[in-house]
């Protein structure tokens, strides 16, 4: 009696967390999601010091990541209906400098100046709207045009000049911090009481966690919660999918989707011109080249977070996960100290990665899941083989650069600059010669291990999963004792992936009994 | 990409009149109109109107045309870094025949083969702030940023003691502008602090990148003494990050390139601590008078180093008389 109860409770946990993680991969943002948490553990073990995940650490990449953010909230919303907006980079820029620019030269209060710079954005938008809706002109061209006129019309009205510093009341769209004032107060001695213990504790913590507790945050936090709000719960939210799903249906279901469609756009270029608001709120001054580039990285963002380039499906928080990761790579990555040329390559093989797991999460197939993993498995094997392989090519190409330097002055010609460079010296021969051979044994045994991996990808059994899980920690040993313990992390995580992708077929069963059970 | 900041100098407001076109027509139209009157046409690819530093080597450039009594023709790519466009103006000048062409390269060697079809067709070429990497130019008319940065370096390192970790926030190193200032400041500074700690913070001169990598860094480390920058435009983003997390003047000193308004303006309220200024207008000047000199066939000299001033808070009062800042 009780052991059938103990597992039925146990049965049920299980189906509770095949359940959760059915649940979990169903949400749109959780291809971003992933790819966050991936490369936020791997700059943790890359970096001394403060740990990643430290919430001030944290709070700096939502401020910094506000401004774009609110640009690409916009975005999303022309991406779902089937559109796109290339404009705001130059829109954010456009209005960030006139906004400054009245603040500081036409003796605007902040305010007026804050109702300019959001009239012209909502203007701005009414102008691209109205062309793309009323007009039939592809947004695409409509938005192009924009990028260009409204780049150069900031410019012109600007004189390109960068504004003085704004007034204090920009702070608030920005670096004002809600607990400075408390703390002041605190240090000095204002407080008693109750808010005199509250004081203490901010000034303790001050350096730790509220220091960065800032209104770019918070203003960004709550734009993503109101818009959700917005888009699930009333027609409007409905009417910009069903446009993006099949816009001549709609049209013919009743929907005006003109309007819809005008609104839109004019709500994409209110958030580019809030997103100039909060831009200034922790820059050091107003000018007119500001957001270039910004399209690209909002419809990056969109995309990572898993909403379709083609409209009718998305969803705002993907577009959330997808902006944090864009700032987490340039915050980790600068933290982790990687060279610069190699932060483009990284960024680039992040933003792949992150689409690439959106993509497998929608094709709902256990086998692509598999292949995955699997892939994954392939490329912690190919890390741990750069260890010891970088050491090898780059032994063996100096040699063979310097092989290529001696021919062509054997051969009579004058050799450049660059190509002098290349020659070596006897002794720097001998200690390539020495470093390559002394990383030739354990080249090869991961090369091998690369390549067997490479091969379970393509086509497996889950017996050879769990060998090939086991052959990974078993090569922690000998490379351990080669000197490479620094492979150890990488081969774990290898083995774990393999051991994952050897559930993947029954998981999937299990979630589909479990899904027939719940109807 | 410009080789320093987008900042602000209140001085020397002229205008520099300058046609951002993407080239072809409105050159050959320029060059047609004036080939009626006797005046030399000098062509000069400047690589940015917009930058404010730019504005001011272009109003060097101007001013230097109108002594020589030459006609000037400015053309601005049409975004900044933008290399296609570039090349283009550079194809148009040579085939309508200017005399001389002075450019300010956005690609060292992107635009080595135009400037060799330049110079194989006996007309001069100038570069202006930027080298040319792969073709013999007749002049180099620049800063020498390497030395500059070295004099940067070891005035940075007197500010703070050994063994203190520093940032150092670098310009595009794609470019070489951007390698000379890094690679002479982290010389000079490592060989006068050696157990002294360089973070960089990369970025492709652009302020936003400069202010959040100084915040990433200075959020998580508290041992940050000082942030040096490779051009102001840094100067003024690692100041907005400073102020972010609350800090205040010369809680982290602050070390610039370039001399620009603003960050003089900072210096005075006590946020930067040096700055080693480049003669921008010098550098227009110098550069159209080498250029106009070698179309009427005079010797010029292959390289023309228009100098430097460090500016410190001693010395900012000299340096704003200097370059018109009120």
């Amino acid at each position: 009696m009780t052991d059938v109860a103990k597992t039925h409770a146990n049965s049920t946990l299980q189906d509770r967390l095949v359940l959760g993680l059915v649940k979990f991969f169903r949400a749109e943002w959780s291809g971003a999601f992933l790819a966050i948490l991936i490369l936020g553990i791997a700059i943790e073990l890359a970096t001394s010091g403060r740990p990643f995940f430290h919430p001030s650490n944290l709070m700096t990449i939502l401020n910094n990541s506000a401004a774009i953010g609110i640009v690409a909230g916009g975005m999303t919303l022309v991406i779902i209906t089937a559109g796109i907006d290339l404009s705001v980079g130059s829109v954010m820029g456009m209005t960030a400098a006139l906004t400054g620019y009245v603040a500081s030269f036409w003796g605007f209060p902040p305010y007026l100046a804050i109702m300019t710079g959001l009239g012209i954005g909502l203007a701005i938008g009414a102008f691209n709207g109205s062309l793309v809706a009323y007009f039939g002109m592809p947004a695409f061209i409509v938005t192009l045009a924009g990028l260009s006129i409204w780049r150069g019309t900031g410019h012109l009205s600007t004189g390109a000049q960068a504004t003085p510093k704004l007034p204090d009341t920009f702070d608030m769209f920005g670096r004002y911090n809600p607990f400075a004032g408390l703390r002041n107060a605190y240090k000095e001695g204002e407080l008693s009481g109750f808010w005199e213990s509250v004081g203490g504790f901010v000034d303790d913590n001050w350096i730790n966690f509220f220091r960065t507790f800032q209104m770019s945050m918070l203003i960004f936090i709550g734009f993503f919660i109101v818009l959700t709000i917005i888009i699930s719960n009333t027609r409007y939210g409905r009417w910009v999918y069903a446009i993006g799903s099949n816009e001549p249906g709609a049209r013919q279901a009743g929907i005006n989707t003109p309007r819809y469609t005008l609104l839109t756009y004019m709500f994409c270029s209110f958030s580019a011109a809030l997103g100039a608001l909060l831009f200034l709120g922790r820059a050091p001054y107003a000018k007119s080249d500001y957001g270039q580039m910004w399209e690209l990285d909002a419809i990056a963002a969109v995309v990572i977070g898993g909403t379709s380039l083609f409209g009718g499906r998305g969803s705002l928080w993907g577009t959330f996960m997808g902006v944090i990761l864009l700032k987490l790579i340039n915050n980790g990555l600068t933290l982790a100290q990687l060279d610069t040329f190699w932060q483009m390559v990284v960024t680039g093989l992040i933003i792949l990665v992150a689409v690439g797991l959106d993509i497998v999460r929608q094709s709902k197939n256990p086998e692509s899941v598999r292949k995955l993993l699997g892939a994954i498995a392939a490329v912690m094997a190919f890390l741990a083989l750069m260890t010891p392989g970088a050491i090898y090519l780059r032994a063996k190409i100096a040699l063979l650069e310097h092989g290529a330097a001696t021919t062509l002055r054997e051969a009579g010609t004058s050799l450049a600059a660059g190509q002098n460079a290349r020659l070596l010296s006897p002794d720097e021969i001998t200690q390539f010669q020495s470093a390559a051979s002394a990383n030739l044994g354990a080249t090869l045994l991961l090369l091998v291990l690369v390549l067997a991996t490479a091969f379970v990808v393509l086509k497996t059994s889950r017996l050879i999963s769990f060998g090939l899980a086991a052959v990974f920690i078993a090569m922690i040993l000998p490379v351990s004792l080669m000197g490479y313990e620094i492979t150890a992390p990488f081969l774990v995580l290898g083995a774990a992936a393999l051991l994952g992708s050897a559930y993947v077929h029954a998981l999937f069963a299990k979630a589909r009994t479990l899904d027939v059970n719940a109807r | 990409m410009p080789s320093f900041g987008c900042t602000a100098i209140s001085g020397r407001n002229k205008t520099v009149k300058m046609k951002m076109t993407f080239a072809g027509v409105a050159v050959a139209a320029l060059l047609a109109g004036s080939a009626a009157s006797a005046q030399d046409v000098i062509g000069y690819i400047t690589k940015s109107a917009t930058n404010a530093g730019w504005m001011m080597i272009n109003q060097g450039a101007a001013d230097a045309a109108a002594e020589e009594g030459v006609n000037l023709v400015s053309v601005g790519p049409a975004f900044q870094g933008d290399l296609s466009s570039q090349l283009e103006v550079f194809e148009n000048l040579v085939a309508q025949g200017a005399a001389a062409i002075a450019v300010a390269p956005v690609d060292s060697a992107g635009i080595a083969p135009a400037v060799n079809d330049a110079m194989s067709a006996g007309i001069p070429v100038v570069a202006v702030d930027t080298g040319v990497a792969g073709a013999d130019v007749t002049s180099f008319v620049a800063t020498d940023n390497y030395a500059v940065a070295k004099v940067q370096g070891a005035v940075a390192a007197t500010l703070v003691e050994d063994g203190q970790a520093i940032i150092y926030v670098t310009g595009n190193q794609a470019q070489s502008t951007g390698q000379e200032r890094r690679n002479g400041f982290i010389e000079a500074f490592s060989a006068a602090r050696p157990n002294s700690e360089i973070l960089e913070v990369p970025t492709e001169w652009n302020s936003q990148e400069a202010q959040e990598g100084v915040e990433a860094i200075l959020n998580s480390r508290q041992d940050i003494a000082m942030v040096a920058n490779a051009w102001d435009g840094g100067t003024m983003g690692a100041k907005a990050a400073l102020e972010n997390l609350g800090f205040g003047a010369g809680d982290v000193k602050l070390v610039g390139f370039d001399g620009a308004g603003d960050a003089i303006a900072a210096m005075d309220d006590g946020w930067v601590h040096a700055n080693t200024a480049q003669m921008l207008y010098q550098m227009g000047y110098q550069g159209i008078k080498a250029a106009a000199a070698a179309a009427r066939g005079e010797d010029v000299s292959p390289r023309i180093d228009t100098g430097f001033f460090l500016v410190t808070p001693m010395t900012s009062g000299t340096y704003k008389e200097m370059v018109g800042i009120e």
